[in-house]
């Protein structure tokens, strides 16, 4: 009689949780799907958004062609030439210099990565993390060792890149990146190596258990920036 | 009676495992959905980022395709005076005129901000550093600056702001000494805005006594970079 009163209970309490999971698994899924399917407006909105994209990208395509079509009409109409050579030549160096190509050669890769203490361990969890200013530091260290050509993350630094915050998040070039963060550049390795000196922004950083790796290598390849600079406001002056 | 009690259990036992193993399962699926539920992607935005995303998009597909419109019409221009070197080369320098503009090869003007930061004869009050400096110029290319330049030192792709001792501070190797004038070709408001109110560097560093001002001349003039560039270790 008692083993089956024991047996009773036992199955009750299973049966609760049981419908307690079942319960909390519907409600998981009602609201996914109000945030899909509910708001009229923000699915029309949402539908524009990918339209747009989709357009951004076959344009961006179009646009890459025709910049490979270009370059090669250009060196076609320069080539027996040495003074339109040279112009040319300046173009294409230019546009490395900027960031619209591609661009490859020895240097450094600097990784960066959240520190992987308890952040209960600490009084200011914040100085585990790597922030936008501890980015915009190496970076302009980088420059200052003479780097001729830096991306984070694959992002390519141009003349008009800016580094925000956005939460959790960094934004570089107005694409979003997270950790932990790849900053690859090309330069005299040695010189760039400098960087994790004593008394340097790495140790500095390493100082507060954020995760900071300085790699050479002969061979690093930087992507171009996978967008437009055009100016609005800057005209040429005499 | 022995026997009865014993089948009674092993049919209890069984229901039991039955019922824990639906709950597992139901467990499982549960939290699948939760891990699928990517709360960055599009399907999971609200109306105000949607906003937003969209016009992020519209601008960039319309850079875009502005873009793709000169290119072409430059590779027609190309096509078209094969023959000629004098037309040739007016396309190149056209073309080299454009990425010297972008590289800070050239003086540009236009419509933008000034701001200037002078040395207090307060000694309590913390003194301007590079850090001070490369704040305030990656807040400017945050709000879309297209030019800018410190003392008349032009900010390039691979310019440097760095403290040399306590006494000064170098750009692109140049020493600077304050006053510290720092110019900015853009959309005015723009510019002006992310530097002002609340959390603003330019704000944030009236508050501890600095001074600062910022200017909205009809038109900011910015000078080119002044020194050979030169690229030896990429391909």
């Amino acid at each position: 009689m008692l083993n089956k009163k024991v047996i009773s209970a036992v199955l009750g309490i299973m049966c609760f949780a049981l419908t307690l999971g079942i319960c909390v698994q519907i409600r998981t899924v009602k609201g996914t799907n109000t945030t899909v399917s509910n708001n009229y407006e923000e699915n029309n909105l949402r539908a524009e958004v990918l339209r747009y994209k989709e357009r951004y990208d076959n344009k961006y395509k179009e646009l890459e062609k025709a910049e490979k079509e270009l370059e090669k009409e250009r060196q076609n109409s320069t080539k027996d030439n040495s003074a339109l050579e040279e112009k040319e030549a300046e173009i294409t160096v230019g546009n490395k210099m900027i960031g619209l190509t591609d661009v490859t050669g020895a240097g450094v890769i600097v990784t960066l990565s959240d520190s992987k203490k308890d952040s209960s361990s600490v009084l200011n969890p914040s100085t585990l993390l790597v922030h936008d200013v501890d980015i915009l530091s190496v970076v302009n260290e980088l420059k200052n060792a003479g780097a001729e050509a830096i991306s984070i993350n694959d992002q390519r630094i141009v003349p008009t890149t800016g580094i925000s915050c956005g939460g959790n998040i960094i934004d570089i070039n107005g694409e979003k990146v997270g950790a932990p963060f790849v900053i690859k550049e090309i330069g005299l390795p040695e010189q760039l190596a400098g960087l994790s000196r004593q008394g340097g922004y790495l140790e500095l950083l390493r100082g507060y258990s954020v995760e900071a790796e300085l790699k050479k290598s002969n061979n690093i390849t930087i992507p171009k920036y996978t967008g437009v600079i055009t100016y609005k406001y800057a005209q040429e002056s005499n | 009676m022995k026997g009865k009690i014993k089948k009674g259990k092993v049919t209890m036992i069984i229901t039991a495992g039955i019922a824990c193993f639906v709950l597992a399962l139901v467990m499982t699926m549960q939290f699948k959905i939760v891990n699928e539920t990517d709360i960055t992607s599009i399907e999971n935005m609200r109306e105000a980022e949607l906003t937003t995303e969209l016009a992020n998009w519209k601008s960039k597909y319309e850079e875009t395709n502005q873009k793709y419109e000169e290119t072409v019409a430059k590779i027609e221009e190309y096509k078209q005076t094969k023959q000629s070197n004098e037309e040739t080369t007016k396309i190149l320098d056209e073309e080299l005129q454009q990425v010297n503009m972008i590289l800070g090869k050239t003086d540009v003007e236009g419509e933008g901000i000034e701001i200037t930061i002078r040395e207090t004869d307060n000694e309590e009050i913390e003194k301007v550093t590079a850090d001070d400096l490369l704040l305030i110029v990656n807040e400017l290319k945050n709000a879309g600056a297209e030019a800018i330049s410190i003392n008349d030192e032009r900010i390039i792709n691979m310019s440097d702001i760095v403290d040399i001792s306590a006494t000064f501070i170098k750009v692109n190797g140049q020493r600077i000494l304050a006053p510290y004038v720092i110019k900015a070709i853009g959309n005015p408001s723009y510019l002006e805005s992310a530097l002002t109110g609340n959390g603003g560097y330019v704000d944030e560093m009236k508050k501890i006594g600095q001074d600062v001002s910022i200017e909205k001349p009809n038109k900011v003039k910015i000078l080119k970079y002044n020194d050979e560039m030169k690229i030896k270790y990429m391909e």
